[in-house]
């Protein structure tokens, strides 16, 4: 089990899955909102869902109306559980709190020497830290 | 943040989800940029119009206000949609494609927000005052608020500007405070800067170096607002920066502090060129002439006309400019659209090569005059484009 603190911009408690996209995130564009799936033929994860996944990477990039794809994921039922991220920029903070889905970012240690697909996270924005259980544990 | 007992109500949920959102959406952007307050603003720009940038999820998300029949409590007025509203035809647009373009512009109609589509509302009477706060989204638009106008207003994401259209208020951060609004390099410029593809040009080459920094522009001279917006909307383009300065132009290089300079730069004849180079990529094959990024002005339209008058377009060149509605409407300026469309231009408004899915659908090597225009035109690697004045386009494409 591993602790890394962080800073929660958006509240919550979850726990879940971890999804992990190695390289920045832009969601218009690379986020199916009525599916989940990730469509930007460039990242690791293409073909694959972040419905109901913690969803780790870096940076989210792209236009700002990636907010809405976020928003749209989650009317659709197929949002995210929640993000963790390096950096929040506005296009994750809007779209997180617009669909009111956890966020947190600023991690004090390395998040992908850590965290891998698979592993279950568990949030709660009241202690500051995500709590790593390794799949292979 | 300080927040008054009103402002707590609406951030609470008490005047719905649709206020309570907007709210969560000011206040906590305010607090991760440690705003202390909210402040009143006096327009909002509104930008994620066009189907094809912002595709099926705005509808979800107009819906939140749709149902609590939420209007806008400021001016606010729509950036450029994906399709001309009248000629979409004409632009090769599907009809299922202006059917939902359509319900998009319905919908933030009902919310009161005019439907200018433009990204430029100051050139139709919308233009700020002198330390105005406003919520804008347009990346040019914003620029020229900030520095040619001397208003004040952050580079806001779409959803932010709706929200604080809605709310009326912004968080207080940013370039609403003086000390984010001085300059932080200095550009001398050397060389001439006269064509509109001149100023984007150093617009592009300034971007691309200094990031985000705020400009303080040496040498250039008294510029037109036309020309500005070329700078403006290239800077925006290459480097996100969201506010300017020049030299005993903009209101607020008079008496300013230049203390804040870390670093001045000559803006030299190859730095002009090294822009264009990057932009020379069609192989002399013209497929299509497109200019109005950002949207061209009834003075621009006549500065090409009298370049043109006695000529003719050649053959197998179409070329499309963009403007506003509103634009276009006043000025009785039907005799010169009506002059150029006989030369084979066609004039389109509402939307530009930027955001309608026309242009580079349609056309693989372009020519333009705007370097905000070649860069996004060329993000998907599917055309090819050439940055080029109005002057060498009068010369090339037409006999």
């Amino acid at each position: 089990m591993k602790k890394i603190e962080v800073r929660p911009i958006v509240e919550g408690k979850v726990e879940n899955q971890a999804i992990v996209s190695p390289i920045s995130i832009s969601f218009l564009g690379g986020v199916d909102p009525e599916t989940g799936i990730i469509i930007d033929s460039e990242n690791p994860l293409f073909g694959e869902s972040i419905s109901n996944k913690i969803l780790v990477f870096p940076e989210s990039k792209g236009s700002t109306v990636g907010s809405y794809v976020i928003y749209g994921l989650q009317v659709n039922g197929v949002a995210p559980a929640a993000f963790v991220t390096n950096y929040a920029e506005p296009i994750i903070v809007a779209g997180a709190i617009l669909a009111d889905i956890v966020l947190v970012d600023q991690p004090e240690e390395d998040l992908f020497s850590n965290i891998e697909t698979g592993d279950l996270i568990s949030i709660d924005t009241d202690s500051k830290q995500i709590v790593i259980r390794k799949k292979s544990d | 943040m300080f927040l008054t007992k009103y402002q707590e109500r609406m951030l609470n949920g008490e005047m719905g989800e649709a206020i309570s959102k907007c709210m969560e959406l000011i206040v906590k952007i305010g607090e991760l940029n440690d705003a202390d307050n909210l402040i009143p603003i006096k327009s909002a720009q509104i930008a994620g119009v066009s189907y094809y940038t912002v595709g099926e999820s705005i509808f979800s998300f107009l819906e939140l206000f749709s149902k609590d029949q939420i209007k806008v409590k400021v001016p606010s007025w729509l950036n450029p949609a994906g399709m001309d509203r009248v000629k979409w035809r004409e632009m090769g647009v599907s009809e299922d494609f202006a059917e939902k373009q359509n319900k998009i512009i319905n919908l933030y109609m009902n919310m009161g927000i005019e439907q200018t589509l433009t990204c430029t509302p100051y050139l139709i009477g919308y233009k700020p005052s002198f330390g105005d706060h406003l919520s804008w989204s347009e990346s040019s638009a914003v620029s020229i608020a900030n520095g040619f106008y001397g208003a004040r207003t952050n580079r806001e994401g779409a959803p932010l500007a709706l929200a604080s259209a809605v709310i009326g208020l912004t968080a207080n951060y940013g370039l609403h405070k003086d000390e984010y609004r001085v300059p932080k390099i200095m550009i001398n410029v050397k060389t001439d800067v006269k064509h509109f593809s001149d100023y984007s040009a150093l617009g592009y080459w300034y971007g691309l170096r200094y990031k985000g920094y705020i400009p303080y522009f040496k040498g250039l001279g008294n510029s037109t607002v036309d020309q500005v917006k070329m700078l403006a909307a290239a800077m925006a383009a290459s480097g996100s920066v969201a506010h300017f300065h020049i030299e005993n132009q903009t209101p607020e290089s008079k008496n300013i502090d230049l203390s804040s300079i870390d670093e001045t730069v000559i803006f030299a004849k190859e730095d002009k060129k090294s822009i264009y180079s990057i932009y020379d990529q069609t192989k002399d094959e013209v497929d299509l002439v497109v200019l109005g990024c950002p949207h061209m002005s009834i003075s621009d339209l006549k500065k090409i006309y009298s370049l043109i008058k006695n000529k003719s377009l050649k053959k197998d060149i179409d070329f499309w400019i963009f403007s506003s509605r509103t634009e276009l409407e006043k000025n009785q300026s039907r005799s010169l659209i009506e002059k150029l469309e006989d030369k084979g231009i066609k004039i389109f408004t509402d939307t530009c090569m930027v955001v309608s899915p026309a242009v580079r659908e349609r056309y693989k090597n372009i020519v333009t005059n705007s370097a905000k225009a070649a860069f996004y035109l060329t993000r998907k690697g599917d055309n090819r484009v050439n940055l080029q004045s109005l002057e060498k386009i009068s010369q090339e494409v037409f006999k």
